[in-house]
């Protein structure tokens, strides 16, 4: 019996989409793959930490009946960091969950627009929760509220308005992407 | 009105789904005069709830073990000790991509990463070739109702929002997935055996040598699923504690004692398992805000009473809901349709009397089966694009395997007991 090929499965992740056109990274050059490794480490040491600290507590528990108070919760704050950061990154290249039901069967110029369109309302929509979410902030940082172990809790929501700040950009960036694309197809 | 049309406009245009869903619940704030800074109180929440650690522990373990050579190592075990029946390949598919699923989560990598092995290798063994890419597909999301898969650890989450009575218990709903989930296997396995009886079987003898060799060979991933599977089942684990448990391993075996992912390579498979946690949390979060909305504006209240008049008995009701869910399945992805009609329909199923745990796995049976209703279930454009066939094809190949398990889903709805006997 023959072994079955090998592959490295190497490609598409669970939210790619394939078959759609790969649409460009929002920005481009030397600057924005800096700061797409800059941020794939920094979520990268995130999952590192939150693994290690997870599996510490339930070793410490079982071996030794004892554990650190803040490695729960802070493990917690993690899941929404990871979670916001992850999501930052999957705006990169357009790659949030999304209902696809009419745009795959429209025309190439006409499918530009409606993008144009939609990155747009999700760049705007972004950017209204971000806004929100930085007064949430300030209000944290004037009551001065603590989390657990005395961190102040707008340290730690800090990363919502930061996240979806970023998000919008890149939202915007894509817009700017197709709205190029339109008028290049019509020339 | 009109504003919530445009929105619906806009979200089947293909604007992400976040976006909608803060939208919506930003816009039924505006309207309760409520402060817009809820919504950041409401995303916070995220790093209150103990059991959303495991949904990036668990994600991140599967993208490594799919990375790494495992997926081949998995092919070879389940080959050799259950290749050697009569449509032995065929139940290989269904038992290796059931267990893959299970730990990647339904999100299309079971059929790059399993697909890519077994299609050829059931081609090769003189399967027919519509019936191999119909299978392939199928096994695609197979697996989903079995411990420890996101989407049943997403409903768990979404239903506690909703405070119901009886309650919604994780380690329940695990329990629960587990008979309808070997039903799907079994009923597909009976039926790839007997539709593929005239096959000439061209699969190799059991032999001891190549089973022990396949065994050793899997040697480090082997305690994987029995440490994991047996800790939640047993209860000795807490959800969360298994996937830290999961990911450790995962990264020691994989980096560490394999080395099949280098330490530069870390970096990309960890952003990789991220952006699809990432994608699934945010919708989460912001979901968490229009629940909220969802339940004082009284949404489900109202929309019983309107159901009411017109749907008298469970049944009728639950005819209705397969219908419902399998439309719905096979448009929205299973984490959207979660977080946005979960809210909305379990108190209604909760006041026509069906337990919340057996609601779950009626959900995710149907949305199973969506992700391979044609015309635009998401493993359909998935396996054509994979292997390089017309998505016309892969719908007719795919028919008999959608009749099947259309029939199972049906069983699993109509039959409560089958989900609710291993639960306490």
């Amino acid at each position: 019996m023959t072994e079955p090929p090998q592959t490295g499965a190497a490609a598409p992740a669970g939210s790619a989409k394939p078959g759609s056109p790969d649409p460009p990274a929002g920005g481009s050059g030397r600057a924005s793959a800096v700061l797409h490794r800059c941020e794939d480490i920094l979520l990268s040491l995130l999952l590192a930490a939150m693994i290690f600290l997870a599996a510490g507590q339930i070793l410490l528990r079982n071996l030794f009946e004892t554990g650190f108070t803040w490695a729960d919760p802070v493990v917690r704050v993690l899941v929404l960091w990871v979670a916001l950061l992850g999501a930052l990154a999957a705006s990169r290249d357009d790659r949030q969950i999304n209902v696809d039901m009419l745009s795959r069967w429209l025309p190439e110029r006409l499918r530009n627009t409606v993008r144009t369109v939609t990155c747009l309302a999700t760049a705007a929509i972004s950017a209204t929760v971000a806004w929100h979410a930085g007064r949430f902030v300030s209000e944290e940082m004037e009551y001065a509220t603590t989390a657990f172990s005395n961190i102040p809790t707008w340290v730690l929501a800090s990363i919502i308005p930061i996240a979806f700040a970023g998000i919008g950009l890149r939202y915007l960036l894509l817009a700017a992407a197709s709205a190029r694309r339109v008028v290049a197809g019509g020339s | 009105m009109l504003i919530s049309f445009a929105l619906l406009l806009l979200g089947l245009l293909g604007t992400p789904l976040f976006a909608i869903i803060a939208a919506s619940a930003m816009i039924g704030f505006l309207r309760s005069e409520i402060d817009l800074s809820v919504v950041a109180i409401e995303i916070y929440r995220l790093a209150e709830m103990p059991v959303l650690v495991a949904i990036p522990l668990f994600t991140f373990a599967g993208y490594l073990l799919g990375e790494s050579n495992s997926p081949a190592r998995l092919v070879r075990l389940t080959r050799t000790w259950l290749g050697w029946m009569r449509g032995g390949l065929a139940i290989v598919t269904l038992v290796a991509c059931s267990l893959f699923t299970a730990f990647t989560g339904a999100s299309g990598v079971t059929i790059v990463a399993l697909g890519a092995l077994l299609y050829p290798a059931l081609l090769q063994a003189d399967y027919d070739e519509r019936f191999s890419l119909g299978l392939v597909t199928t096994s695609g999301s197979l697996g989903l109702l079995f411990a420890p898969a996101l989407p049943l650890i997403v409903y768990a989450v979404v239903a506690q929002q909703m405070n119901p009575t009886p309650p919604v218990r994780i380690d329940d709903l695990f329990l629960a997935g587990l008979i309808p989930g070997l039903l799907m296997v079994f009923a597909l396995s009976a039926w790839s055996v007997w539709s593929q009886r005239g096959v000439v079987s061209t699969a190799a003898p059991f032999s001891w040598p190549e089973a022990r060799a396949s065994l050793l060979e899997a040697g480090w991933e082997l305690p994987l699923p029995l440490v994991v599977l047996g800790g939640i089942y047993t209860g000795y684990f807490a959800v969360s504690e298994a996937a830290a448990v999961t990911a450790l391993y995962a990264l020691i075996i994989e980096v560490g004692v394999r080395r099949e992912i280098s330490l530069t390579r870390l970096p990309e498979v960890m952003r990789e398992s991220l952006v699809l946690v990432g994608g699934i949390l945010i919708i989460v979060a912001v979901s968490l805000a229009s629940t909220n909305y969802i339940i004082d504006a009284e949404i489900p209240t109202k929309l019983f009473e309107l159901i009411r008049e017109q749907v008298s008995s469970k049944l009728t009701f639950l005819i209705l809901l397969n219908i419902f869910l399998l439309a719905l399945g096979m448009m929205l992805d299973i984490f959207s349709a979660l977080v946005i009609v979960v809210p909305i329909i379990l108190p209604i199923a909760l006041s026509y009397g069906i337990h919340p745990v057996h609601l779950g796995i009626i959900f995710l049976a149907n949305m199973q089966l969506g992700y391979i209703t044609p015309p635009v279930g998401m493993n359909l454009f998935i396996a054509s694009y994979r292997f390089e066939r017309p998505v016309i094809e892969v719908y007719r190949a795919t028919i008999p395997f959608f009749v099947i398990l259309l029939i199972t889903v049906l069983v699993i709805t109509y039959w409560p007991a089958l989900s609710m006997v291993l639960v306490g």
